[in-house]
């Protein structure tokens, strides 16, 4: 309705009134409609901040439980000496990018495609990198560019906590790519304030089966290692999922908060103006109506 | 090769149907806080050429 009756007000007061005075009275009706929206934008950052400080709390809880996951991956890796053997430009690679669908979460996003980015300009055009996507924004940040580099898209993510279900549905889809050689792009979550975007290789069970250091572990045959590398990539899967989400929900309490702050900072500039502006139309009525009766007399 | 191998099944599949039946199993108690994690919600779409190809296939 505020909507409505904007520019008929401004029209009718536009004939009444000589120019200065409409613009006054024009500003005073337009604050207030700032005002509000403002205030309403404000309420909603709050609110959201909200949401997301209790998912950030259980997000940060089921962390610290799939953290064994990945430092175990990681620790097998590290311990066995297996990389990846990068002689000359490596065909078929595959880059997995963490992300979640929803935004309004300052820069996760954005840092991990940039990653992404970063890396693919650096290579030939017909070099056929595959890109997969878990997550929408990943998939909107890098489809204008990179559209042809993009093999699978994952969505419906992030809404929910990620289980373990997730990632081994995102595993198999994994599989069946063929890929020589693939890594995972994904945020770590360092601490409330702060995350990283890092990779963790995806290895192959030749190149797990070839490590230098192997012999460190025990009784371990050609059908144990394919089973295991099976469960890496899974496994490697929920653990960045888990940081992703964790560090997707507290950059947004963050994001959130600063937004609520500059909310703030508007809103008290936004009434100082609307109360000067106030003040300016009454003192300008008076002295209009006391020189018009001094006129008359 | 193991038995599960045989009928096509990865180590991941495998240990997913065997999680499922452990969650299956449990005390009714356990049971409605297990089973929250016995569910996925991801879609895929496969994309072939920068286009989305047959959208909501698994």
């Amino acid at each position: 309705m505020m909507m409505f009756t904007k520019p008929t007000m401004v029209v009718c007061l536009k004939g009444a009134f000589t120019g200065q005075q409409n613009r006054s009275m024009a500003t005073l009706k337009q604050i207030q409609m700032r005002l509000k929206s403002v205030t309403n934008i404000q309420k909603i950052t709050q609110s959201m901040k909200m949401v997301s400080a209790a998912k950030y709390a259980r997000a940060e809880r089921e962390l610290r439980q799939a953290r064994p996951y990945g430092e175990g991956v990681k620790a097998f890796f590290e311990k066995s000496g297996a990389t990846e053997t990068l002689e000359g430009a490596v065909e078929n690679k595959l880059i997995v990018a963490i992300t979640s669908d929803r935004g309004l979460c300052g820069a996760v996003h954005t840092n991990v495609a940039k990653t992404i980015r970063n890396e693919l300009s650096l290579e030939a055009p017909d070099a056929g990198t595959k890109v997969f996507c878990v997550g929408d924004k990943s998939r909107a940040l890098l489809q204008r560019l990179y559209s042809d580099n993009i093999a699978v898209v994952a969505n419906e993510v992030g809404r929910k906590p990620p289980t373990f279900l997730d990632a081994s549905k995102v595993a198999n889809q994994l599989v069946q790519l063929d890929y020589n050689s693939g890594k995972i792009i994904y945020n770590r979550f360092k601490s409330v304030v702060s995350y990283q975007t890092e990779e963790v290789p995806l290895l192959s069970v030749k190149t797990m089966l070839a490590a230098p250091k192997l012999q460190t572990y025990d009784s371990i045959d050609e059908s144990v290692m394919e089973s295991y590398q099976e469960f890496t990539v899974a496994a490697l899967l929920y653990y960045t999922m888990k940081q992703s989400a964790c560090s997707e929900q507290s950059s947004r309490m963050t994001a959130m908060d600063n937004a609520s702050k500059n909310a703030g900072e508007m809103i008290g500039k936004l009434t100082l103006t609307f109360n000067r502006t106030r003040q300016a139309v009454i003192t300008r009525e008076l002295i209009e109506i006391i020189s018009g009766a001094a006129a008359l007399e | 090769m193991s038995y599960w191998r045989a009928a096509g099944l990865n180590y991941v599949n495998y240990s997913n149907i065997a999680a499922k039946i452990v969650r299956r199993v449990l005390k009714p108690e356990l049971q409605s806080n297990a089973s929250k994690r016995d569910e996925t919600h991801v879609k895929f779409t496969p994309w072939i050429k920068g286009k989305p190809a047959k959208p909501g296939q698994q």
